[in-house]
């Protein structure tokens, strides 16, 4: 009896670690087992969300960096800051994990960034401001990579012109420093084809490069 | 070059100060505030707390109590889930407290607690809004039946989607769900478990029995006349079924307001 008893309360003290709500079940059917039950006490085993403001606080300058560095504009970083926030206020409720929290959030930023340049493209302006004459960013640019902060603002060019999925998760990877899973919750594809993602870009960078 | 190496050179040659993006966050924050205010849900308060009815899961907002769940019935992640989306939630022990205290308060007697104002947030219909406020207005003591219930909102033959309503009550105890019954004067079904049923009834005065029926003493009173009989009187079996309330005795319905019938005299 007590081997059985004790048996039930690690299990549930087991899917308590995975899902509270799932030991809260268990819990009726052992009665008032005394861990249990204070483990329970406590809200947040339930479940209970930190509030949207606590919960994104600390992600504020990363999200801000990760903007400014791909739409390379001030104001649009701006811009697109405030609506990645509202959008996410908006959506909090629907987001089931709090681990999940990061990659959505970058995720919601990566697609506003997508759409402001889609827009763009229709309205056939130019995305790139560094050239306001309109033409090709300087084509010259790869012969400059290896040298100096010079190289390294042309490389910068580069990573603007890589394919929107690479460009990102270059910038996830290398600027913002997230996991592939991450980049992958992201991006909406798969760890797999985040990294995929990644070595192409850095494979193309390479090859602009060795083609001076 | 490694590519880490560059990404070193990109930081370094266009470098984004942690400075700069404060300001750039800063400058945004009135334009967020401004149109936080539409967006912004309500708060509400939650806690879990043991009561005599087992543990619960309590919410409350500024305009009231917005929703209790029995912890241990399943579901738990949904009433979640739907709180969410009205309201930004805040843990707050302290305010799941005072409710906990409130419910103590009905099982030593003091009815007045349930009378906390209540937010019906969660609730999506009209029908089942409608149903709530004129459930809230049958008093401690007296119960009603789905029938009865039904005909109060005005569609007298929906005591299915009453019984759905009640099943899906947001806030039991404080809207009294646990007040209706069925027309044979068998108590029926509780979404928080028959048990927590009969020791809410109990609390309020009436003597369920082991075969889940209500008292004899029970009194039928009648909410249009306000006139309260023995169930056998005849004046209570002309009257329409559906403006009955049940009360525990006389004494309830004495206080509800309601005089005894002169033909039976059941004071």
């Amino acid at each position: 009896m007590m081997i059985a008893g004790s048996r039930l309360a690690s299990n549930a003290a087991r899917r308590l670690r995975t899902n509270g709500i799932g030991a809260t079940r268990l819990d009726s059917r052992i009665g008032s087992s005394g861990v249990i039950d204070i483990v329970m006490g406590r809200v947040n085993e339930i479940g209970i969300p930190p509030p949207f403001e606590a919960a994104v606080k600390s992600m504020e300058r990363e999200i801000m960096r990760f903007l400014m560095r791909s739409t390379g504009d001030r104001e649009d970083a701006m811009d697109l800051f405030q609506e990645t926030w509202l959008r996410a206020y908006r959506a909090y409720p629907t987001l089931q994990s709090e681990d999940g929290l990061r990659p959505w959030i970058f995720r919601i930023a990566s697609n506003l960034c997508r759409n402001r340049a889609r827009d763009r493209m229709r309205r056939g302006r130019v995305i790139a401001n560094e050239n306001p004459d309109g033409a090709a960013p300087a084509d010259n640019a790869p012969n400059q990579l290896d040298g100096g902060p010079e190289g390294a603002l042309h490389l910068k060019r580069a990573i603007s012109r890589l394919p929107g999925k690479q460009g990102q998760a270059l910038m996830m990877r290398k600027f913002a420093g997230l996991e592939y899973t991450e980049i992958g919750t992201a991006l909406n594809c798969s760890a797999e084809s985040a990294r995929a993602s990644v070595y192409q870009a850095v494979k193309k960078l390479k090859k602009l490069r060795l083609d001076e | 070059m490694k590519t880490n190496r560059m990404a070193t050179q990109v930081k370094e040659s266009a470098p984004i100060d942690d400075r700069v993006l404060d300001a750039m966050i800063g400058q945004t924050r009135p334009r967020i505030e401004r149109a936080m205010k539409i967006l912004r849900r309500p708060q509400a308060r939650v806690g879990v707390i043991s009561s005599p009815l087992g543990r619960l899961l309590i919410a409350e907002s500024d305009r009231g109590l917005a929703a209790i769940h029995f912890l241990f019935i399943s579901g738990g992640e949904r009433t979640l889930e739907m709180l969410r989306r009205k309201f930004d939630l805040i843990e707050n022990e302290a305010s799941a407290r005072r409710i906990g205290a409130e419910i103590d308060r009905v099982f030593e007697g003091d009815f007045s607690a349930t009378a906390h104002p209540v937010d019906l947030s969660l609730v999506e219909s009209d029908f089942q809004r409608r149903t709530y406020t004129s459930l809230r207005k049958v008093p401690p003591g007296a119960v009603i039946t789905y029938h009865g219930l039904a005909a109060t909102v005005g569609q007298p033959d929906s005591q299915r989607a009453i019984g759905n309503t009640m099943a899906s009550n947001p806030i039991p105890i404080f809207v009294p769900c646990h007040r209706v019954i069925r027309s044979d004067g068998t108590i029926g079904n509780y979404g928080g478990g028959v048990d927590n049923k009969i020791k809410l009834l109990r609390a309020e005065g009436f003597e369920v029995g082991r075969d889940l029926r209500l008292p004899a003493l029970a009194v039928m009173g009648h909410r249009r006349t306000g006139i309260f009989c023995r169930p056998g009187c005849s004046a209570a079996r002309r009257a329409d079924p559906a403006k009955m309330l049940i009360f525990a005795d006389a004494r309830c319905a004495g206080q509800a307001g309601l005089r005894a019938c002169k033909l039976c005299k059941p004071a």
